[in-house]
């Protein structure tokens, strides 16, 4: 078990002028599942392999424990990774896949042969150790790959999308056992993946990446509740939050935000926004499809009395558990989410409020959060 | 066991096909038209073998007769009681041309690959420049390089020993392009596993690469063997010492001037058969990795 710490991370492929890694700072606690979400493209794959050793760093230093490893190989960094596509070997069974690392370490057989059984009883493998790797459905090899990744007994974890291949049930299931894995061994983690979900329910701390720069590291409920700009906030939820352009004005004391259609009040708990520099100017408010309501009892509420906006219903989405109706009033789009048992005709008119407590304000020009 | 299987399955599926109650005319004349095709291309093998087996009055026969009607030993015994008779036993060339073919095939394999695996998986200075002068030799017919491969031999001093047979053959374009075919197609994420895992270069080299390209290996190992067991060059240019020529050189002489009397067409026929076989016997064996392997590279 050992941390981790990124200091200034830059890193340059040759031959490319951009930096696919941007001044990369950040520790990893001992123990720690990190999560490091973010497009296809945006680094995280770098970054992983630069601590794994099989990338160069073109500048700063990576630490494991106290130990500085920017020259250090792959395999005396003891780090462990699991592949997307998993990368096991195909001409070794089962068994030698996970005993290759702990063979190649000279550990003695009757070791070998103890740590094995115990990987493949965590995860449930027994009963193939025998078989190829072909002869096995995605699932199982994916749990190959964890098991020939636990068997050494890395003080890091990385995982580089390792869901990404299996279908949607099996990611499901899989997430659970990968908890459940990280709980037992309580090793420091690190997890890349583009999915938000996998993010949201695996992490005990996201980093959200885009282009190669940290955009935010928090709590899943901090990245959820508090994006520090708009790529987190439509990046991490789904639907994305909405956005809506318009500016603030001041009439009689009150404060609103004002858009061509409507006018909503702005609570005074979230004045800041009266800071002169944004009385008449644009500004774009985020709201979340379920911070949106629409029933008449919800409407009748003090706050909600002066925030409505007139919609129709353009599309009704039956989730199973929600819906989501896509409304519009003109030029306008909002998706918001609603109790799958109401009915909304797709056509039909309908009066919605935003909780105006619960929005997100953003400067259009650094899409930075106001608050 | 589960290939077996599998073409069994395949074979039951195709007759089902050709039962179904509208016959698909293109499937079925395709399958007579290949079938013809490789009796045709079969004749050949049949015509060696039993060219060997004949006695000595059908040889001369006219017009020749594919098959012998009174298969004899005859050939054989004329061979070896011929070869007993001169300075050189026969078992000397076969000798030679085993040891010599089996060092071949073993440097070309492990060089073809070794090469390969710096092509496909590493990067270093020049690398496509250099791949790309062995993709350029392979288009120089052998004839070409005759005279500067004799000044290279006689310069390095190997003439007239076993390296004069080998090294002209361990460099293997040929082997290096299939095998970088192959290699190309392990996925990068193999290797690095196997470095995270512990493995140094060499490591990964022979318990990684090498029996994940187990068709190409083959593959390459027949051509080789092809290449050097039956081919006369080196015997002819680099060696003048009798007893360190190899067994086709044997055989040619036999069919040229020595031997031209009628027996010596016997003695040649079984011979030749004596020359072909272990290619035949080898590529039997490999030959699902082959395929395997062309079906990879795109070659055919
Ligand atoms: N070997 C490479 N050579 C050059 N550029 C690369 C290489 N690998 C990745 N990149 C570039 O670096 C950026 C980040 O890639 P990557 O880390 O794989 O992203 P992610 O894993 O987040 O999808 C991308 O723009 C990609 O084009
Ligand atoms: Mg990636």
């Amino acid at each position: 078990m050992a941390r981790v710490l990124f200091q200034h991370i830059n890193k340059q492929y040759p031959g490319e002028h951009r930096l696919s890694v941007n001044d990369f700072h950040l520790e990893v606690a001992d123990g720690e599942f990190l999560v490091l979400v973010g497009p296809s493209g945006c680094g995280k794959s770098t970054l992983l392999r630069m601590l794994a050793g099989l990338e160069d760093i073109s500048e700063g230093e990576i630490y494991i424990g106290d130990r500085m490893v920017n020259y250090v190989s792959s395999k005396d960094r003891n780090i462990s990774m699991v592949f997307q596509n998993y990368a096991l070997y195909p001409h070794m069974s089962v068994y030698e896949n996970i005993a290759f690392g702990l063979r190649l370490r000279k550990m003695a057989k009757a070791e070998i042969h103890e740590r094995v059984i115990r990987a493949a009883k965590v995860l449930e493998i027994e009963s193939y150790l025998n078989k190829l790797p072909s002869q096995m459905s995605g699932g199982q090899r994916q749990r190959v790959a964890l098991g020939r990744a636990i068997v050494r007994e890395p003080e890091v974890f990385l995982m580089d999308e390792p869901l990404s291949n299996l279908d949607a049930k099996l990611r499901v299931q899989m997430r659970e056992e990968i908890g459940k894995l990280y709980r037992r061994l309580n090793t420091t983690m690190i997890y890349v993946t583009h999915d938000q979900v996998e993010a949201m329910t695996m992490g005990t701390r996201i980093v959200v990446m885009k282009g190669g720069i940290i955009q935010q590291v928090a709590s899943p409920k901090e990245i959820y509740n508090k994006p520090v700009n708009m790529f987190v906030a439509s990046f991490i939820g789904s639907p994305p939050m909405n956005f809506v352009s318009g500016k603030i004005v001041i009439t009689q004391g009150q404060c609103y935000f004002e858009t061509k259609r409507y006018v909503l009040l702005i609570p005074e708990g979230r004045r800041r926004l009266l800071q002169e520099r944004y009385i008449g100017k644009k500004i774009i408010m985020g709201v979340r499809a379920e911070n949106i309501l629409y029933q008449s009892e919800d409407l009748e509420q003090e706050k909600h009395k002066h925030a409505k906006i007139e919609t129709m219903v353009n599309i009704r989405e039956h989730m199973g558990s929600d819906a989501y109706l896509y409304l519009h009033n003109k030029d306008h789009r909002l998706v918001m989410r609603v109790d799958p048992w109401t009915e909304h005709e797709e056509g039909q008119m309908l009066t919605v409020s935003p909780d105006m407590e619960r929005v997100h304000f953003f400067d259009p020009e650094t899409e930075a959060v106001i608050c | 066991m589960s290939a077996d299987l599998a073409k069994k399955n395949r074979f039951a599926r195709f007759v089902k096909r050709l039962k179904r109650s509208k016959p698909d005319y293109f499937l079925i004349s395709a399958f007579i038209g290949l079938t013809l095709l490789a009796v045709f291309m079969l004749l050949p093998l049949v015509f060696i073998v039993n060219h060997a087996f004949k006695p000595i009055n059908e040889l001369f026969m006219y017009p020749p007769r594919f098959l012998a009607e009174h298969p004899t030993l005859f050939n054989f015994r004329q061979l070896f009681l011929n070869a007993q008779k001169m300075s050189i036993p026969f078992s000397r060339y076969f000798f030679n041309s085993v040891f010599t073919t089996g060092v071949t095939v073993a440097a070309a394999v492990l060089i073809s690959a070794m090469a390969a695996y710096a092509f496909s998986k590493h990067k270093f200075p020049g690398s496509s420049v250099f791949f790309g002068l062995i993709i350029i030799s392979l288009m120089f017919a052998p004839e070409a390089v005759v005279i500067p491969r004799f000044i290279l031999i006689s310069e390095l001093g190997i003439m007239n020993t076993y390296f004069s047979h080998i090294w002209p053959l361990v460099a293997m374009p040929v082997g290096v392009f299939l095998m970088r075919q192959f290699i190309d197609q392990i996925p990068n994420a193999l290797i690095e596993a196997a470095k995270i895992d512990g493995a140094k270069e060499w490591k990964i080299f022979y318990r990684i690469v090498l029996p994940v390209c187990m068709p190409a290996v083959a593959t390459v190992a027949i051509l080789a063997f092809q290449m050097s067991w039956s081919q006369t060059e080196t015997s002819n240019y680099y060696v003048q010492v009798e007893s360190l020529k190899t067994l086709p050189y044997y055989v040619a002489t036999l069919t040229g001037g020595l031997a031209n009397g009628v027996v010596g067409q016997g003695i040649a026929a079984a011979a030749s058969l004596m020359i072909f076989l272990p290619n035949l016997i080898i590529f039997l064996l490999f030959q699902r990795q082959v395929l395997m392997t062309m079906a990879h590279s795109g070659i055919k």
